[in-house]
C-alpha cells in the first residue's frame, strides 16, 4: 500500500498556560489517506485547532511524529517547514485573510511569489485558478467590493494555485450563510473528486456531513473516527 | 541565471508591497520621510558648504600663485633653541638663493610701506608693496591698464606706481588714472598702470593695494621699522617651476641661507620659509575640521529621523501581524518577511533621502546665487546620499524587521 498522506503517532502538544499544563493534543494517532475528504470536529478547546496546525506544519508536536508525505515534520528547520506550507498544503481561512487593496489576481498570486515564480507566471497561473473558481470577470476586485462567497472563492483559488497535496480549511464556512455554506462545501467535494485531499475543521455537525470520513476530538483525545453515514452532496 | 531572475523578481516584488503599504497610510508615510528628508537635506548642505568653504580657501591661496615659497625674516617660533641672530632677509640672499636654487621661476623681494594717496583731495590709505618685476612673475599678475613696474623703474627708483583696482576707484572714480599724478606720503609720483582684479580672499580685498619700484621704496618712503642694513626685505617670495618638489626646495633654502647666516646646527633658524602647499595642507586640514563638525551636527537631525522610520515601521509591524502571520502560512520564511519590511523602511528613507537631495540641490542653487558663496553637490555626493538613506532604513528599519520575521504564524494569524 502507498505510503499515507500524513499519519500522526501518539501525538502530543502541551503549553504551560499560569503555570498550568494544558495537554491541548494528548495521545493522537491516526492516518489519513491521499484523496480523502475529512472533517475534524469539535467544541472550541478540543484540540482540533492544535491538532490542525501541527498537519498544517504551523507548528511542531511537543512528543510523538507527524509524518506528511513522507518526512517527519518534528526534524525541519522553521524555512523547510515553509516550503511545506508552500508546496504541499493549501489554507482556506474562516475570515478569508484576503490583504485589503489587492486585487483578486495578486491576491491568488502571493504564494508564487515565496515559490519564486516569475510575475508573467504568477499571473497566468492565478488567472487560470481564479477562472475555475468562476471569478473571471472578478480579476481586478479587491476583497471589499466581493461578497463574502466570492472572497471565500478568492481563498480557494489562493489555496489551490501552488497545486498542493491537500487543502486545510479552518472553519471555511463560519463567515458565511447557509446558501454560501453550501456552494463553498460543493466546491471542496467537487475538488476531492478531482483528487486533491480535503481536510475541514469545523464544529458544525451540518458542514461536517459533506465529508467522508469524520474525526471527532474532545479534551485533546479522537473519541470517533468513522465514515459519515449520510453523506451530503452539495451540487 | 534563473537563480539571479528570481532574486530581482522577488526583490522587485518587495519593493511593489513595500509602496502598496506606503500607499494605504500616504499621511502617515510622509510624515515619517520627513524626518529623513530634512536629515538628508541637512547632511548634504553641510557636505556641500564645507566643500565650498575647501574651494574657496583653495580659489584664495591659488592667487597667491600656484607654486611659491615665502621666506619671512623672523624666527619660526615653536621648538628649538632660540637663536641669537635676530632675522635678517637682505637682497644679497635673494640673489643667492637665485642663483643656488634649480626650477626658479622668479624671485620677488618685497619691502612693504603703509602710505597715504592723495590727488586733487581725494585720499586713499593703502599698503604700498615696494616691488622688482619678478613679483608679476611670481603672483602672476600684472597691469591691464598701463604697463607694470619694470627693471628700469627699480634701476633708476623712479616715482611710478601702479595702483590696485580699489585703490584706483577711490582716487580716480571713472576718470582715467594712468598718467596722472599721486602724492605718495606728499612725494608726487606718476600712475603708470592698473593691476587686474585679483577679487578677495578671506574677506580681504586682494585690490587694495599699490606697487612701487622696490628701490624707491626703500629710498623715498620711511619702512623704518625692523630693517638692519641698507638692503633688507620684509619679505621674499621665490616662485618655482611647476612639478618642483618644494618640501625638498625649502630644505635646499633653509640650508643656503643657514650656510650665509652661520647659524648653528641646534639654533632655530631666523627666518621662517613657508610654501603654498603648505597653506594648502592647513587650509585643507582646517575647512576639513570644519565641514566634519558641519556634517556632524547635521547627522543629528538625520538620526533622529532615522528613529522615526523604526518607530512607525514598529508601528506597523505590529498593525499588520495577521498580515504577516497569513504570508508565513502561504509559504513565506523568515528573511522573507524580513527583507519584506527592511524594503519598506528602505523604500521610504530613500524617496525621503531623494527629496531631501533635490531640496539640497536647491537650497545651494539659492545660496550661490544669492550669497556668491560655492556649495557644490556633486553626483559623488547625491549617489552618497541616496546610498546613505536607504543605510539609515536598513538600519533602523531592522530591528522592527527581524522582529516581524520572528513572530509565530500561529499567533500572528490568530491577532486581530
Amino acid at each position: 500500500m502507498a505510503i499515507p498522506l500524513l499519519e500522526a503517532r501518539a501525538l502530543h502538544k502541551t503549553y504551560v498556560l499560569g503555570g498550568e499544563t494544558v495537554r491541548a493534543v494528548d495521545g493522537v494517532s491516526l492516518s489519513i489517506e491521499r484523496g480523502e475528504f475529512v472533517a475534524i470536529m469539535g467544541a472550541s478547546g478540543s484540540g482540533k485547532s492544535t491538532f490542525m496546525n501541527m498537519i498544517g506544519c504551523l507548528d511542531v508536536p511537543t512528543s510523538g511524529q507527524m509524518i506528511l508525505d513522507g518526512s517527519d515534520t518534528g526534524s525541519l528547520s522553521s524555512d523547510e517547514m515553509a516550503v511545506i506550507r508552500n508546496r504541499k498544503i493549501g489554507f482556506v481561512f474562516q475570515q478569508f485573510n484576503l490583504l485589503n487593496r489587492t486585487t483578486a489576481l495578486d491576491n491568488v498570486a502571493v504564494p508564487l511569489i515565496y515559490a519564486g515564480q516569475s510575475t508573467v507566471e504568477r499571473r497566468a497561473k492565478a488567472k487560470a485558478k481564479l477562472t475555475e473558481l468562476g471569478l473571471a470577470e472578478r480579476l481586478d476586485h479587491t476583497p471589499a467590493k466581493l461578497s463574502g462567497g466570492q472572497q471565500q472563492r478568492v481563498a480557494i483559488a489562493r489555496a489551490l494555485v501552488t497545486e498542493p497535496l491537500m487543502l486545510l480549511a479552518d472553519e471555511p464556512t463560519g463567515a458565511l450563510d447557509t446558501q454560501t455554506s453550501t456552494d463553498i462545501m460543493g466546491i471542496f467535494q467537487r475538488l476531492n473528486e478531482g483528487g486533491i485531499t480535503v481536510i475541514v475543521v469545523t464544529h458544525e455537525p451540518d458542514i461536517a456531513d459533506y465529508a467522508q470520513r469524520r474525526i471527532l476530538f474532545r479534551d485533546g483525545k479522537v473519541i470517533e473516527d468513522a465514515a459519515v453515514s449520510n453523506r451530503r452532496k452539495a451540487a | 541565471m534563473a537563480r539571479i531572475a528570481s532574486m530581482i523578481s522577488g526583490w522587485a516584488v518587495n519593493v511593489s508591497i513595500a509602496l502598496t503599504a506606503l500607499r494605504t497610510n500616504l499621511m502617515r508615510s510622509i510624515l515619517t520621510t520627513l524626518g529623513v528628508m530634512i536629515g538628508v537635506l541637512a547632511v548634504v548642505l553641510a557636505v556641500a558648504v564645507g566643500s565650498g568653504a575647501k574651494v574657496s580657501v583653495m580659489e584664495s591661496i591659488n592667487t597667491l600663485g600656484s607654486n611659491m615659497a615665502i621666506i619671512f625674516p623672523q624666527p619660526e617660533s615653536e621648538g628649538g633653541r632660540r637663536t641669537e641672530t635676530r632675522g635678517r632677509l637682505t637682497e644679497r640672499d635673494a640673489q643667492a638663493l637665485e642663483k643656488q636654487l634649480s626650477g626658479i621661476v622668479g624671485i620677488a623681494p618685497q619691502l612693504r610701506a603703509t602710505v597715504q594717496l592723495v590727488v586733487q583731495g581725494r585720499n586713499a590709505s593703502t599698503s604700498a608693496l615696494g616691488i622688482t618685476p619678478g613679483y608679476g612673475v611670481v603672483s602672476n599678475i600684472t597691469s591691464d591698464v598701463g604697463r607694470f613696474i619694470s627693471d628700469a623703474d627699480v634701476r633708476t627708483g623712479a616715482r611710478v606706481i601702479v595702483l590696485g583696482r580699489t585703490v584706483a576707484t577711490t582716487l580716480f572714480g571713472e576718470l582715467e588714472a594712468v598718467g596722472q599724478s599721486v602724492r605718495v606720503n606728499r612725494i608726487p609720483f606718476t600712475v603708470v598702470g592698473i593691476l587686474e582684479s585679483k577679487g578677495s580672499s578671506f574677506g580681504q580685498d586682494n585690490d587694495d593695494v599699490a606697487l612701487i619700484p622696490i628701490s624707491t621704496v626703500r629710498q623715498r618712503l620711511a619702512t623704518g621699522n625692523n630693517l638692519q642694513g641698507p638692503d633688507d626685505l620684509h619679505v621674499l617670495f621665490v616662485g618655482f617651476e611647476d612639478g618642483v618638489n618644494l618640501p625638498a626646495a625649502k630644505k635646499d633654502m633653509t640650508e643656503i641661507l643657514r650656510n650665509r647666516y652661520r647659524v648653528p646646527a641646534d639654533d632655530i633658524s631666523p627666518f621662517t620659509i613657508r610654501t603654498t602647499e603648505e597653506f594648502m595642507q592647513e587650509s585643507s586640514k582646517v575647512t576639513g575640521i570644519f565641514q566634519g563638525v558641519l556634517v556632524a551636527i547635521a547627522s543629528i537631525s538625520l538620526l533622529v529621523g532615522g528613529i522615526g522610520i523604526m518607530n512607525i515601521m514598529l508601528v506597523s509591524v505590529t498593525e499588520r501581524t495577521r498580515e504577516i502571520g497569513l504570508r508565513m502560512a502561504l509559504g513565506a520564511r523568515r528573511r522573507d518577511i524580513r527583507n519584506q519590511f527592511l524594503v519598506e523602511a528602505a523604500v521610504l528613507c530613500m524617496i525621503g533621502g531623494a527629496i531631501g537631495l533635490m531640496l539640497a540641490i536647491g537650497v545651494a542653487a539659492l545660496f550661490e546665487s544669492m550669497a556668491d558663496f560655492p556649495a557644490p553637490i556633486g553626483l559623488g555626493t547625491s549617489i552618497m546620499a541616496i546610498l546613505f538613506s536607504a543605510g539609515i532604513g536598513l538600519t533602523f528599519g531592522g530591528y522592527p524587521a527581524v522582529r516581524a520575521s520572528k513572530l509565530s504564524p500561529i499567533e500572528a494569524l490568530r491577532s486581530e
